[in-house]
């Protein structure tokens, strides 16, 4: 016993720890050592280590009353028993404590209630403690007591075979008036055919003529007569209240209230699939529409398997390796429920290849179901409250979308009616994720579906939500292009095969849908930013939606250019971070690389795309503005997109107004200009940042702004500023160079 | 820049036709499904706004006994998602199946607990003739469990202990062949027995046919229109009654039971009803439709009556329960059909609820 004790502490802990680890996902991150170190501290001073010492090690015949280190420990290990419950081997020691009235009777009950096992019980204990019961002078009530404990661990008792070796020594205790009932359905529950004999069926008779029929003792005779109906022949009747009384109460609360605890500890743990696990698990949810089906194998062959019999399908099931799924790839069998596909990473493999439209409209029904009845259907509520369940459903249906690097038309389906109801806050970010996978949407649809119910989240919502659905959407943008460029491309290998299934979408369908997607963002961007004060992070997710946006053609082969609208243009040209206006620049100069590159091919080629002069005069005056504020100093010139009456701009009282936004004075941009003018000149007192606006100086300090990082001025200014020696002040003035 | 050129330069602007079977300029076939039936399932998919006025069936097709238990039971509603490779020629193996599945369930202690469980369930399938409507409804199947006690007399007959109706009459014929042909559409299951059995016939159901249950209530709209259609009926067969049980939202809540004599309601919705000459020449087809405008102002009608005599306005509330002597139906998904003649159109308004259930 003190063998077992002295592994007893530690393993509790470990167990735990272990746990904690898996949980958390933090165990890569700490080292063996500190870990190790860590228990040992533990060990040492774990108080409750010290406690379950204290009962194995305590005396006979020490005395209870007035002994307050009993109390303390025993308080101990009720703490732990009703919150974490006890490991097994802390509980072969309390057991042994009570059931041997070590310390007299009075403390035997309390323990016994005490003893939630936290994961399963050892079958030795308790043979050890029904051997107590034979032998010790333990009260009726206390006895009762032990035969219920028993009765409501049953199912966790790790093994029954040497409980059931003592049939005959438990059968005994029938005859015990207070235990009869207990005793019965400890009997029922471990009765087998061979335990069945003729003393034993004479001996519950008689007990029946004594008693009267008492249920406990017809339901144990029932049973027998199942096993054995020759031995049996008194009659049964064919109504029987069913099942023995519930006697687990003292524990059932807090034992489920341990296992809810430790339920997803326990589970994480693969090895440890106890079936009462399972049970707490599903009886926690109401609703488990959301557990993924099991894997398992058709019964119902279709008819045609004869006809197809040369061509032996092996079941998904069978296979548990990647080898073998390459082996078997032309003869596999479908599971009889698709949804089990997702939960296996093989069969995703597999899933990637099927072709057949049923498999995938069984996959696409039960994935809507789910996600319906969980979301939608839910009258209770019950969707609104956020689950784990619920959370971990959602991450495998997006990690498999994105392994299969598209979405499911049941999730989009779903998320369309989804999108009118939601509150932008439950499951953010899977929800987004989910959307960010829809494939393209028909322009005549687009806005019903998916822009109006955006919209209006949109600008309810939080900054925060905002920025996500930006990036949402920049996703969104990115997965069609994608797809246009890999499917547009294959289509030199076109074999007309005609599938009646399939969808053929236009060039000219996907680009309207795509032009409907720049469109929505341009709209949303420029009322957000507006929204916001022009907030720089959400600004940052603008402007990587952008970054996307204006390599449609040259990246993604996509002939179509669209440019950002001013109510994204200005915010970022004036705004108070160098990264931003950076960017700017550089989306500028990846514009014009593509709408160079559209009018090449248009002289090339009659056949290619238009894009409208309204484009290239737009984008020209961008450039223009650009050059003008950054490099020309000349703000608010009439002409330009942001214009102000002089009258207005002379009474604000800004000297040189219109140097205000030039590389210089810019704010986003100042600090630089103040720190390359006293690296420049060290020795100067007074600041005078007009000094770099002289010619040599302005070269000087361009070569500084491109060494500091802003590679995307860098570009910017080499592919559209060309530097014109001016004469007279011999300030650097230069022009735009305009794409037509 | 090579390939986007040739690319581009061999692309005709407005159509660009691609069908290689393996990669193409389209959705692959898990996510386009949506073409196909999606897009119409968001846009045209909803309660119908007319339908036929009930005409007294006189269902001699149906098996009398079959008939005699649909009628006296209490159904509790749900839809299912259509079922993959089920055979109606097939049943003898389901029952046998299914009898097992329940069996080892049992053995489990999860499933099924069930009063004096000490015994065998025996399961049979079979289909109902004469049930279907339309050509494209699939043949209606009952599906009974039936308990032989183990210690039981020999001639005790074995009592049916749960029963199960799966059927679709009327279904709307575009979603029913939108389906491939591997599967059949069953899309309202009644059940009525132990709560045990049902959730064991449903994971049978789940595991073989890879179809999916879900609670299937009856909207508000759908019982004024059984208040509609069942009223009606009172010139062919008296509904004698009409019942109605409403909740109000006020603390505590107030529930109001409404009963209107069936003469009376009769003559309400006849005055609410389209005078049918000015409709057209009265061709009996017209005469029979019942529109959702006739059905709410009917609602209105009994509701200011209401009001008129209690000062409560019923709109507020909302409608739990309506029953006649034909039959009654409850918010919560349960439902009664008292008179097999007017069996068929309560089952066709059900259907259609079940189908707007369908995920896709």
């Amino acid at each position: 016993m003190a063998a077992s004790f002295n592994r007893s502490g530690p393993s509790d802990l470990e167990t735990s720890s272990v746990n904690d680890q898996s949980v958390s996902s933090r165990s890569s991150n700490r080292s063996v050592r500190v870990a190790e170190k860590e228990r040992r501290k533990n060990e040492a001073e774990d108080p409750v280590v010290l406690a379950l010492k204290y009962f194995n090690d305590v005396e006979a015949g020490t005395p209870v009353n007035g002994n307050d280190e009993v109390e303390k420990q025993l308080v101990l290990v009720e703490k732990v028993g009703y919150s974490r419950g006890l490991s097994p081997d802390a509980i072969s020691v309390m057991l042994e404590f009570a059931m041997s009235l070590r310390m007299g009777t009075t403390l035997c009950p309390r323990v016994l209630k005490c003893l939630i096992p936290a994961t399963t019980v050892p079958q030795e204990a308790v043979v050890r403690a029904v051997v107590w019961l034979g032998v010790g002078k333990i009260p009726a009530t206390t006895q009762v007591l032990f035969v219920k404990w028993v009765l409501t661990v049953f199912d966790m008792i790790d093994e029954k075979d040497q409980l059931r070796a003592i049939y005959g020594f438990i059968f005994n205790f029938v005859t015990d008036e207070n235990l009869c009932p207990f005793i019965c359905h400890l009997l029922y529950l471990l009765t087998r055919k061979e335990s069945v004999r003729v003393f034993r069926v004479r001996k519950l008779l008689e007990l029946q003529s004594k008693l009267g029929r008492q249920p406990f003792l017809l339901h144990l005779l029932s049973l027998y007569k199942v096993f054995c109906p020759e031995l049996v022949t008194l009659s049964i009747p064919s109504r029987m209240r069913s099942g023995f009384k519930n006697h687990t109460s003292p524990w059932k609360s807090a034992l489920l209230f341990v296992q809810k605890r430790n339920g997803s500890q326990v589970s994480s743990n693969v090895s440890l699939a106890v079936t009462v696990k399972d049970k707490t698990s599903t009886r926690k949810r109401k609703h488990h529409h959301l557990e993924l089906p099991k894997l398992s194998s058709v019964v119902n062959k279709p008819a045609q398997t004869e006809t197809s019999s040369s061509r032996k399908l092996v079941p998904l099931t069978q296979l548990h390796s990647f080898a073998q799924l390459l082996e078997n790839m032309h003869r596999i069998e479908l599971p009889s429920q698709m949804g089990s596909l997702l939960g296996s990473s093989m069969a995703l493999h597999y899933l990637d290849c099927v072709q057949d439209e049923s498999a995938l409209l069984r996959l696409n029904f039960w994935l809507g179901y789910s996600l319906h009845e969980e979301f939608l259907f839910c009258s209770d509520g019950g969707a609104s409250q956020y689950s784990e369940e619920v959370l971990q459903f959602l991450n495998r249906l997006l990690s498999t979308q994105h392994f299969l690097q598209e979405g499911f038309s049941s999730s989009e389906a779903f998320l369309y009616k989804f999108l009118t109801v939601w509150d932008g806050a439950l499951y953010r970010p899977e929800i987004l994720g989910l959307l960010s996978n829809i494939p393209v949407i028909p322009s005549s649809q687009i806005g019903r579906l998916l822009f109006e119910p955006l919209m209006q989240l949109f600008f309810t919502s939080s900054l925060f939500f905002k920025c996500g659905l930006i990036e949402c959407l920049n996703n969104m943008l990115l997965k069609w292009l994608t797809w246009h460029s890999v499917y547009a491309l294959e289509d030199d290998l076109d074999i007309s095969l005609h599938s009646h299934t399939s969808i053929n979408m236009t060039l000219s369908g996907f680009k309207d849908s795509v032009m409907e997607l720049v469109l929505f963002v341009g709209r949303l961007a420029s009322v957000g930013l507006q929204l916001e004060g022009c907030h720089s992070v959400l600004l940052s997710f603008v402007l990587d939606f952008y970054e996307t946006a204006c390599d449609t053609f040259l990246k993604y082969g996509l002939p179509l250019v669209l440019l950002p609208p001013s109510g994204v243009f200005y915010p970022a040209l004036l705004a108070s971070d160098p990264v931003s206006v950076d960017r700017l620049a550089y989306i500028m100069y990846r514009y014009k690389a593509n709408l160079t590159s559209a009018k090449n091919q248009e002289k090339v080629t009659e056949q290619a795309f238009h894009i409208s002069r309204q484009t290239f005069r737009e984008f020209n005056s961008y450039i223009a503005v650009m050059a003008n504020y950054l490099w020309n100093s000349r703000v608010f010139h009439p002409g330009m997109g942001v214009q102000l009456e002089k009258e207005l701009l002379l009474k604000s009282n800004v000297p040189e107004y219109w140097t205000s936004f030039d590389l210089i004075h810019h704010p986003a941009f100042m600090s630089y200009a103040i720190d390359f003018h006293r690296k420049c000149w060290p020795g100067r007192k007074d600041m005078d940042l007009n000094s770099i606006k002289l010619s040599k100086p302005w070269g000087w300090y361009l070569e500084y702004l491109f060494t500091q990082g802003f590679d995307g001025l860098k570009l910017f200014f080499q592919g559209n500023v060309r530097q014109q020696k001016a004469q007279g002040d011999g300030q650097g003035d230069s022009t735009p160079t305009q794409a037509r | 820049m090579e390939r986007h050129h040739n690319s581009v330069t061999k692309t005709p602007l407005d159509r660009v036709q691609r069908r290689s079977k393996s990669k193409s300029y389209r959705q692959s076939l898990r996510s386009c499904l949506g073409a196909t039936c999606l897009t119409p399932a968001l846009t045209t998919r909803r309660l119908n706004i007319s339908r036929r006025a009930p005409k007294s069936h006189n269902i001699t097709k149906v098996n009398p006994e079959q008939l005699a238990l649909m009628v006296k039971t209490e159904w509790q509603l749900s839809y299912v998602t259509p079922l993959y490779q089920f055979r109606h020629t097939q049943l003898k193996s389901y029952s046998r199946q299914l009898s097992a599945f329940i069996a080892a369930e049992k053995q489990q202690g999860l499933a099924v607990e069930v009063e004096g469980s000490h015994g065998s369930f025996r399961v049979s399938f079979s289909v109902v003739q004469g049930m279907s409507e339309a050509a494209d409804d699939a043949e209606t199947v009952l599906i009974q469990i039936h308990l032989k006690r183990l210690f039981s007399r020999q001639d005790e007959p074995a009592k049916v202990v749960w029963s199960g109706l799966l059927t679709c009459i009327n279904g709307s014929p575009d979603y029913l062949r939108s389906l491939p042909k591997d599967f059949t559409c069953l899309p309202l299951l009644c059940s009525s027995g132990a709560e045990g059995l049902t959730s064991a016939v449903k994971s049978w159901f789940q595991q073989t046919f890879d179809c999916y249950f879900g609670q299937l209530e009856i909207s508000h709209t759908s019982l004024q229109w059984m208040i509609a259609l069942w009223t009606n009926c009172q010139t062919e067969s008296a509904i004698q009654f009409l019942k109605m049980i409403w909740t109000l939202p006020v603390v505590p809540p107030l529930k109001v039971t409404y009963t209107v004599n069936g003469q009376d309601a009769w003559e309400l919705w006849s005055s609410v009803r389209k005078d049918p000459q000015k409709e057209g020449n009265g061709e009996d087809e017209d005469e029979n439709s019942i529109d959702i405008e006739e059905v709410m102002r009917f609602m209105q009608g009994l509701k200011s009556h209401f009001y008129r005599h209690f000062r409560l306005d019923l709109s507020a509330g909302k409608l739990d329960q309506v029953s006649t002597a034909l039959g009654s139906a409850k918010c919560s998904g349960m439902i009664k059909i008292s008179n097999s003649k007017y069996m068929i159109s309560t089952l066709t308004l059900l259907t259609e609820c079940a189908l707007l259930k369908m995920p896709i």
